[in-house]
């Protein structure tokens, strides 16, 4: 286990430091340019050339991912182009909202998915079988945006149950009222998701030798299902979660455009339009740190479902 | 009993009578298009968001009148009055007495005046330090005076000591000691409203300045909210919890929001006005006679009504109109497609020709392009759309790759900004002085400059008038049409003042602005 970790955070390392390097080059592959964003279209050359070498933008670029790495190294990762404020500071701000939308979101999609899908795998081809399977391709066929947007008419504006932005801090249910809408947008397509796959993995666990042993020795089949089978379906239920908690961490950018929610997707966004290169830096980090340690986590979380799995 | 019963309905009518003005909004929630509004320094934020949200923080020596454009509206803010001398380089500005500083900085004197401007000229503390390039030294005589000296005397010195970009005032002492990026999170200013708080991504908070000189404020706060989802801010607004917002530029918003109830919606300038500048320094655009059967082959008010009548208007000379210096009945090139066919084959292309443009992926912009495509077509002019997203296309058109520029612009409303920005030949894109002449225009330099430094009104005007012919006639670019800043607010907010146009491209919020239930 201790030397399982070891190893899965030294390649973690080499990823971020990989994952750096190419931010670093695409930034500045990219056309457009910092200085002119930030002074607007007014400014004549001398004013833009004046900001480029306030941004350090003159250097070499060999310097300057120099300066980047080892900055980084230090936990420094350097202040905002545009606002001028740490990198690090403004990406804390608004780093919990988006963690918390996207677990609040997972355990939507879990609770929603895991019953639905095996639901439909015990009644095969019956009714519940295929609306489930509707249900499921209905959302994972919704944009998110779109979804959202279908979201806030009606219970924003027709029913008039939620608002439509919310500060979400203080009392808990300005908490919920903030949380409410743009975790069940995400939420329904994690379920979407997750309803498939565990339908699939009950059906073939089903299917399973022992499964049949067990039946033929008259256990329940109620605790056939829930106790004997569940336990080894999960295995790619889990691997999905973990998968798709990357795509959910994207479908939360447009989510929370959407429901202007604060999180790291309003923060990339507005990064990218402005050229915000140390601001995008710093948001790769997080974005890849978050992915790697995710992996790591679900590996950890098949052993402990798995008895059969063994970390080396 | 039936006294306890008296005195229950008493209460209850009391209760009642009260309840409008308890119930009396006095919050006013704005919501603008943005995650952020950048950096809260007024001499560093030159964005849309940040700029409304300063406006009302922040005082200049002058204002244009709340609600006007032109400079001819320019009247007392800090300055009570102002005098120049003949030469126009050397202008003394008398203060107001006993104005305060926010958040107990003290009292505004001629040294927190002095100090903003030469804060404003100095390049490490300042986006508009280019505009301040005529300063020669600016002085504080005594407590209340302020004298500038020129180095040569400009079109609007009025214009850069005004509550816009660098001519709005800070308060020495909080901008020294708080120091630059501590100013910039705690902004502090004169105006009628104070900075209270800033959340990212989510709002700025502003509270009214009870001591603010002309008035306490009747709104107690502001509520500046970041919604970039022009969605969101639509709903939110029509759900109630925004009262003001800005809008798109499209008649259908327009349309839908005039059919909501209890809302106003203002088309307020400045315009921005659509030109296409024709790069003439490569061909076919170097032909005259092409550029000419370009600028016939566009019907203005085709494009007006395409865009929206009530929200754009066609263009009237190369400076937008209502600029102190346009020429409001310039002689731009009239629609007439067979002179245009005609002008081509004379130039040797009866074929027609095809020419590239580089525009921006903004869809406004992108939608006014294609319609000029169409138009152009008719005329056997192709013209190749090169779509990028819009800090490349600022980029790309500064690095001279575009052949057609479609920018779309507003300036400080003086014929001369326009002028030196966009067809003066210092201004040529590619050069160490560029700024954005995109056509290589160099036609009216002599005129542009003249105007710059001439004290006679009457002369300037003349010089500007003939300076626009020139650049018409050589056909360095075509105006097209202008759109209107769109502002949307509940009808029961009164704003104190009719909303015509605001320099900061937000509604100035005054101190009489209240709402009326």
């Amino acid at each position: 286990m201790g030397a399982f970790l070891v190893k899965r955070l030294g390649f973690a390392v080499v990823t971020l430091w990989a994952v750096l390097s190419l931010v670093f080059v695409v930034v500045r592959i990219v056309p457009g340019d910092p200085a002119q964003v930030i002074l607007g279209d007014q400014a004549d050359a001398t004013a833009i050339a004046a900001m480029r070498t306030r941004l350090g933008l003159d250097a070499p670029v060999i310097e300057q991912y120099w300066t980047f790495l080892s900055g980084a190294l230090r936990g420094d990762w350097g202040v905002s182009l545009v606002t001028g404020r740490p990198v690090i500071q403004e990406i804390l701000a608004v780093l919990p909202w988006t963690i918390e939308l996207t677990l609040v979101s997972m355990a939507i999609g879990v609770a929603i998915g895991v019953p639905l899908g095996v639901w439909a795998a015990i009644n095969r081809n019956h009714m519940p079988d295929y609306v489930t399977r509707i249900a499921s391709l209905l959302g994972l066929s919704f944009p998110p945006f779109v979804s959202a947007i279908i979201l806030l008419i009606v219970f924003a504006i027709v029913l008039r149950w939620f608002p439509v932005i919310s500060a979400g801090s203080g009392s808990p249910s300005a908490w919920f009222q903030a949380m409410a809408l743009p975790a069940l947008n995400l939420g329904l397509i994690m379920a979407a998701y997750i309803t498939r796959v565990a339908r699939s993995a009950m059906l073939e666990v089903l299917q399973e030798d022992y499964v049949r042993s067990a039946r033929a020795k008259g256990v329940p089949w109620r605790v056939v299902v829930w106790k004997h089978a569940l336990r080894n379906a999960l295995i790619p239920v889990i691997t999905i979660v973990g998968l798709y908690l990357g795509i959910l961490i994207g479908n939360s950018v447009l989510t929370e455009i959407v429901f202007n929610r604060p999180g790291l997707g309003k923060l990339i966004i507005g990064a990218l339009n402005q050229r915000d290169y140390t601001m995008l830096q710093g948001m790769m980090v997080i974005y890849t740190l978050i992915v790697v340690l995710v992996n790591i986590a679900t590996d950890l979380t098949y052993a402990v479902v798995d008895p059969r799995v063994k970390l080396s | 009993m039936k006294r306890t019963g008296s005195i229950v309905a008493a209460m209850l009518a009391g209760a009642l009578l009260a309840t409008p003005a308890l119930a009396q909004k006095t919050v006013l929630t704005v919501g603008m298009q943005s995650s952020d509004a950048g950096v809260l320094d007024p001499h560093l934020n030159s964005g849309t968001p940040g700029k409304a949200l300063l406006n009302w923080m922040f005082n200049g020596l002058v204002r244009i009148k709340p609600g006007e454009l032109s400079p001819e509206f320019i009247e007392p803010d800090l300055a009570e009055s102002w005098t120049a001398s003949a030469d126009g380089k050397e202008w003394t500005f008398k203060l107001r007495q006993g104005v305060q500083c926010h958040h107990g900085y003290g009292e505004f004197t001629s040294a927190d005046a002095v100090y903003s401007l030469n804060r404003a000229a100095t390049k490490e503390s300042s986006a508009f330090s280019s505009d301040y390039g005529a300063f020669d030294k600016v002085e504080a005589p005594d407590k209340y005076t302020v004298k500038i000296t020129l180095k040569q005397a400009i079109p609007s010195l009025l214009g850069i000591v005004m509550n816009y970009h660098g001519g709005n005032m800070v308060c020495k002492k909080a901008a020294e000691e708080l120091g630059k990026d501590g100013f910039a999170k705690k902004p502090v200013g004169t105006g009628p409203f104070m900075f209270s708080e800033y959340v990212p991504q989510q709002y700025a908070k502003l509270v009214a300045n009870p001591n603010y000189f002309r008035a306490k404020p009747k709104l107690t706060e502001i509520l500046y909210r970041f919604i970039p989802s022009d969605s969101s801010r639509d709903l939110a607004f029509q759900s109630g919890e925004l009262d003001m917002m800005l809008g798109r530029q499209e008649q259908a918003w327009v349309d839908r929001m005039n059919a909501l109830p209890g809302v106003k919606v203002v088309a307020m300038g400045p315009a921005e006005m659509s030109v296409l500048h024709l790069n003439m320094s490569q061909p076919p655009l170097d032909n005259l006679k092409v550029r000419q059967a370009i600028a016939h082959a566009i019907d203005r008010n085709a494009i007006w009504q395409f865009r929206g009548k009530n929200i754009s208007r066609p263009a009237v000379s190369v400076v937008p109109s209502g600029y102190l210096g346009t020429d409001e009945k310039a002689a731009l090139l009239p629609f007439d497609l067979a002179k245009s066919k005609a002008l081509l084959a004379e130039a040797g292309f009866p074929n027609g020709v095809t020419i590239k443009t580089i525009n921006t992926t903004l869809p406004s912009m992108l939608s006014f392009t294609e319609a000029t495509q169409a138009l152009l077509k008719r005329a056997g002019i192709t013209l190749e759309i090169q779509p990028v997203e819009h800090a490349t296309f600022h980029q790309q058109i500064r690095q001279d790759l575009s052949q057609v520029v479609h920018f779309q612009a507003a300036r400080f409303p003086v014929a001369d900004v326009y002028l030196s920005q966009f067809f003066h030949s210092r201004a040529i894109v590619k050069t160490p002085t560029a700024v954005t002449n995109f056509s290589h225009c160099k036609v009216a330099d002599a005129e542009i400059d003249a105007a710059r430094s001439e004290t006679d009104k009457a002369k300037q005007l003349a010089l500007w008038k003939t300076a626009q012919e020139k650049i018409i006639k050589e056909v360095c670019a075509i105006p097209v049409n202008e759109m209107m800043q769109l502002w949307a607010y509940k009808d029961s907010l009164d704003l104190g003042y009719e909303l015509k146009a605001s320099l900061n491209l937000g509604p100035p919020v005054l101190e009489t602005t209240r709402f009326t239930k």
